[in-house]
């Protein structure tokens, strides 16, 4: 039992990252917090990808060692799959970073334009404002 | 509406914890990420694209449209920020 808590640590640290981004995007009432609460969510879900893609054993970061240009005029280099770590799990997440900062981006204005029009980030305060209102 | 969100915390941490039952060991070499595709591009990568880098090689030579695309997704993010906050003329409505 304990073999497999360790040898499978990874996923506890991500699956408590997840839950701590979900947690604060349904219960807190701020909406920067709910925006934090999205980007932990995120950084979840990206290092989760990245840990898929490490492989023990002597493998090192996907950039190849040696002579490129003897190797690539050549063409025929045997390249040992094992020494290096998987690259596609990185490719995927460098696309995922860009979309978080993208969205996190135009979240951050709403959130601006939001404040102007209530002076209030907190949900409650501004449901009720609308209701009070009757916009 | 607190409960509500723990309650859905647990039910979520619980279908994960079950899933982690089926996801490979930490850095297995052998693990399905690791033994399908991926070796054709550590092997290929260096001869199709002479790009030493795989990761850059993916990126801009395998997956060349999409990250175009991506560059339209920040774009389009950088155009929404602009026209959020930018300063209203006089006359213009809200």
């Amino acid at each position: 039992m304990l073999e497999y808590i360790i040898s499978k640590y990874n996923f506890w640290v991500y699956i408590i990252l997840l839950l701590i981004g979900l947690y604060a995007m349904l219960g807190k009432k701020n909406l920067v917090k709910k925006l934090i609460g999205m980007n932990i969510f995120q950084s979840a879900v990206i290092l989760f990808y990245v840990s898929i893609g490490v492989k023990k054993g002597g493998a090192t970061v996907p950039i190849f060692m040696g002579d490129a240009h003897a190797a690539h005029g050549h063409g025929q280099a045997i390249i040992d799959v094992a020494s290096y770590i998987n690259p596609l799990p990185h490719v995927l997440m460098l696309t995922a970073i860009v979309v978080s900062i993208a969205t996190t981006g135009v979240a951050l204005a709403v959130l601006i334009l939001i404040f102007r029009r209530y002076k209030t980030l907190e949900l409650d305060e501004i449901i009720k404002i609308r209701k009070d209102t009757g916009v | 509406m607190k409960v509500i969100a723990i309650l859905i915390i647990v039910l979520t941490g619980g279908l994960l914890i079950y899933g982690v039952e089926e996801m490979p060991d930490w850095g297995d070499p052998n693990s399905p990420a690791s033994s399908h595709v991926s070796p054709k591009y550590i092997q290929e990568a260096l001869e199709k694209t002479a790009t030493p880098n795989m990761v850059t090689a993916v990126l801009g030579d395998y997956r060349g449209y999409d990250t175009m695309g991506e560059t339209a997704v920040i774009f389009t993010a950088g155009i929404g920020c602009i026209l959020m906050l930018r300063k209203k003329r006089k006359g213009e409505g809200d």
